[in-house]
């Protein structure tokens, strides 16, 4: 369906999207397959922007009857709001255009899901007869391709096709009536074929993971209070995004966010310069690139922390407009039926000079935090990230495992005591980030030495 | 295709093409949804939704299909593909559907929207914060109507109808004054039709109060062991740990604490907990779980014991517990005697936790957090509002360590809760 024929039925600034989201789950729990499902949800959206207010429609149905009417249904809903008293004349939106076409869709031959419904069979059948001791198994794989088509009244068409796979590999210890677990996710951009190509490939990963959790299952609690820590990519990451990431969405500043009062101020160590990335670093792709977002802005990196200076904020159409500030690309929306909302692309820390090792041995009396669970942040910028493992770090050297915990801080005042930079750069995978919408984000960077709050006993 | 003859249409070609089993849902929806983003209605949304889930079972072995088509040509793939999915699963004596009930429709709520009353209820909320309340910003606001009709069937028989109208809203905001930054906060409530002002449900007058004071919070510089009252928005934070340990997942895999508790005291026995899908208690609740029972209320904790484990249909069968009716939700936590105001008395050093932000407890139920917008409380009295202070215990222990429950609870749709007040907690 060509749908460049639709953008001369625009009467105002308009957005029209075709989208479908395609997913496939297959997991077992203990050896039973619990979830053999796949599913697609595609439809059809459009948005209009007249006198400083916007309307939405969409449909699931794809025909040129519900393009025509999801198109009206979104202009006479700005127009509603216009009539209620609510409108204001004489605002144009910062216009930018690009045509871009991406496909990552795997080159190789696709297998069948009987293939990946082995493909975990064979990882679970390596754990329970290798490692009798774990109690329990989750063994989880899938894939979520998001194709999007999209043009707009101001000139763009484009066309995405960006997967994303990942396994889950979930172990319990059951130990004197203790239960310890541990979660690692595999993956990331690409289909299944492009990143799991041989299934004895995670053995020496599930190896690993299982020698973490055994040292975990003996591990200690952490002791509450301010610590000198390492922050590995996995949590650094999730800094960078949670806590400084949100806290720089245009919409979260107009919002009432701390990094209002900021910009242009010192808000971190000099060492610290802090980049989302909309599609590569070095040439090498970032976990979700974006190379135009969903307004049709293309989209470019932004240095939202230069040497510890606060330089800049991510935007919309709305929020450049509102600023006064350039575009920046990081419109997205999740499904067919979402508005673009200011959004991540891969957020992280620029890799310094300091070696892993050498951060390590620096601290006489701390923790190396490694994986997180989940964190959440705040418009002060204070976080908390749940650290599922982690060591003690005693005269320089790793000691313990520590227990589940939690770390907190105010970003802006724990960025300002990091003292080393890692030179490695790792993405995590599996990143995703709510906000009204969920949606696929990157986030990594190199480890970080700095102080922060430990939840413990 | 139309409606009511996609389901039909469904089993009968799966079972033509020998599947044992077939259990299915489709349903159709228009949702309006006004959008309030810094401080001004600027969007108004119109969704249209369709959606169709279908499982099927052959000689034990289990797939499922979802999508939002409902031609008769992308139900024909649909099909095709769930039975090459099935296929190719693993045979589980567990899989199973829900047996014959009797027909019935349900229905609840305004099935239209008056989009007039929305928008005039939301601007009317927007002038209200904007007069009464200066130094918040109200970030986002969104008020919806969802409209939808499902229908549920299954190759046993059974035929369901439910038509359904809902309102929600959410609110986000900060306080800021000058370079002050107080937290953000946010609540939500679900309700059956329009006719309160926004203003005066799920207690956002008082939420917007609070953040005021938090401008100038003070953060906490002692390690205690002390008390802490939870507020009903932070409630699910930890009750959804319980629930959680008696559903499905870990009590298939065994890693519920509670895997052998049934009828055993877990709690104080001040804490009964119900789930109310299908009651006037909750006025958002569902009137059909996902295997396809018609939805009961059960007591989950009663005066402290064990009632119910939440199992479903492949639940009960794999681990030999009994099924329920119910797929949890829908909490209500039975009031106590004490006001909150007394409950406050009663505190000699603690915390009004009123926003939790914390990692996802252990499988054993530690946990630590940070307490957002919440206060200092000592000598019975609410001191000053707290920063960058964490919270940590084991909620199983908390649940024991009960000290009051209040006589207030509030009811924002989807549950309905009181304010509880527990001993022991780390506050560092």
């Amino acid at each position: 369906m060509d749908f460049s024929n639709y953008k001369k039925t625009f009467k105002h600034y308009t957005e029209l999207r075709v989208q479908e989201n395609s997913s496939i789950r297959f997991g077992l729990l203990n050896g039973s397959l619990v979830s053999n499902e796949e599913s697609s949800n595609s439809g059809v959206s459009s948005r209009v922007y007249k006198n400083g207010n916007w309307g939405f429609s969409s449909n699931a149905i794809i025909n040129d009857k519900s393009i025509r009417n999801v198109i009206k249904s979104s202009s006479d809903n700005a127009i509603f709001l216009n009539q209620m008293k609510n409108q204001k004349c004489g605002i144009i939106l910062p216009e930018n255009n690009y045509n871009y076409q991406m496909n990552l869709s795997t080159k190789k031959n696709k297998n069948n899901n009987v293939y990946w419904i082995e493909f975990i069979s064979e990882i679970d059948n390596y754990i329970k007869n290798k490692y009798s001791f774990i109690s329990s198994r989750r063994i989880f794989i899938s894939n979520l391709n998001m194709e999007k088509n999209l043009i707009t009244s101001s000139g763009t068409e484009s066309y995405s096709f960006t997967p994303r796979s990942l396994l889950y590999v979930i172990l319990t210890i059951e130990k004197d009536d203790n239960l310890t677990e541990l979660m690692e996710v595999y993956g990331g951009l690409g289909q299944l074929e492009d990143n799991f190509i041989k299934v004895e490939d995670f053995f020496k990963k599930i190896d690993y993971l299982v020698e973490k959790l055994k040292q975990k299952s003996c591990g200690v609690y952490p002791k509450a209070g301010t610590h000198e820590v390492v922050l590995d990519a996995d949590l650094a990451g999730i800094l960078a995004h949670e806590a400084i990431g949100h806290t720089t969405e245009a919409d979260f500043v107009l919002g009432g966010s701390v990094a209002a009062e900021y910009l242009n101020k010192p808000v971190a160590s000099d060492l610290i310069s802090l980049i989302d990335y909309a599609n590569k670093v070095n040439d090498q792709i970032c976990p979700v690139p974006v190379f135009v977002d969903d307004e049709g802005t293309k989209a470019d990196d932004v240095h939202i922390i230069e040497n510890g200076i606060l330089k800049s904020y991510m935007h919309n159409k709305d929020s450049a407009n509102e600023l006064g500030m350039n575009l920046t690309g990081n419109a997205r929306a999740f499904q067919f039926s979402d508005e673009p909302l200011i959004r991540m692309r891969n957020t992280a820390i620029k890799p310094g000079k300091s070696k892993l090792a050498e951060m390590i041995s620096t601290i006489d009396n701390g923790y190396y935090l490694m994986t997180s669970s989940n964190g959440q942040a705040d418009s002060t910028s204070e976080f908390m990230f749940g650290v599922v493992m982690g060591y003690e770090i005693k005269n320089g050297k790793i000691g313990s495992a520590i227990k589940d915990t939690t770390i907190s801080g105010i970003a802006f005042d724990v960025l300002k005591t990091v003292t080393m930079v890692s030179d490695e750069m790792k993405w995590s995978s599996g990143g995703m980030c709510g906000k009204k919408q969920i949606i696929p984000v990157g986030m990594g960077g190199p480890a970080i030495k700095c102080k922060v709050n430990i939840g413990g006993r | 295709m139309i409606f009511d003859k996609i389901l039909p249409y469904v089993i009968s070609e799966l079972k033509s093409k020998g599947i044992d089993k077939v259990h299915a849902t489709t349903s159709i929806s228009e949702k309006k949804e006004l959008n309030i983003d810094a401080g001004k209605i600027s969007l108004l949304r119109t969704t249209f939704q369709n959606s169709i889930f279908i499982e099927g079972i052959k000689d034990d072995k289990q797939a499922s299909i979802s999508g939002n088509k409902t031609s008769r040509n992308e139900i024909d793939t649909l099909i095709n593909k769930l039975i090459e999915s099935i296929r190719i699963s693993k045979s589980d004596k567990s899989n199973d559907i829900a047996k014959f009930q009797i027909a019935e429709s349900f229905q609840k709520g305004e099935l239209r929207p008056d989009l007039k009353n929305m928008y005039e209820k939301l601007n009317s909320f927007n002038e209200h914060v904007i007069s009464k309340h200066k130094y918040i910003k109200l970030e986002q606001a969104i008020l919806d109507h969802t409209h939808s009709k499902s229908k549920i069937m299954n190759s046993n028989g059974i035929d369901f109808t439910v038509k359904r109208g809902e309102y929600g809203f959410s609110p986000m905001f900060t306080a800021k004054k000058g370079s002050l930054t107080s937290s953000f906060n946010y609540t939500s409530y679900s309700a059956l039709d329009l006719t309160d002002n926004i203003k005066d449900r799920g207690y956002v007058d008082e939420l917007m109060k609070q953040s005021v004071k938090q401008l100038h919070s003070k953060k906490n510089k002692t390690k205690f062991v002390g008390k802490v009252i939870v507020t009903p928005h932070c409630l699910p934070d930890f009750i959804s740990f319980v629930e959680n340990s008696i559903s499905d997942g870990a009590l298939i895999s065994g890693t519920s604490i509670y895997k052998d508790k049934l009828n055993s005291k877990i709690s104080s026995s001040k804490l009964s907990i119900s789930s109310n899908p299908n009651s006037d208690l909750i006025d958002c609740g569902y009137f059909i779980t996902s295997d396809g029972y018609k939805a009961k209320n059960i007591k989950l904790i009663d005066k402290g014991k064990l009632k119910s484990h939440l199992l479903g249909i492949y639940g009960a069968n794999k681990t030999g517990g009994k099924r329920v009716s119910n797929d949890g939700g829908a909490i209500t936590i039975s009031r106590g005697d004490k006001s909150f105001k007394n409950m406050i008395k009663d505190v000699d050093r603690g915390v009004l936790l009123c926003r939790f932000s914390g990692g996802s407890p252990s499988d054993n139920g530690d946990f630590s957090g940070v307490a957002k917008n919440s206060f200092y409380i000592e000598s019975g009295e609410i001191k000053y509002p707290i920063t960058e202070t964490m919270i940590s215990g084991n909620i199983p222990d908390m649940i024991n360590n009960i000290i009051d429950i209040s006589s207030e609870q509030l009811n924002f749709g989807y549950c309905k809760l009181p304010w509880i007040s527990f001993d022991g907690l780390t506050i560092s």
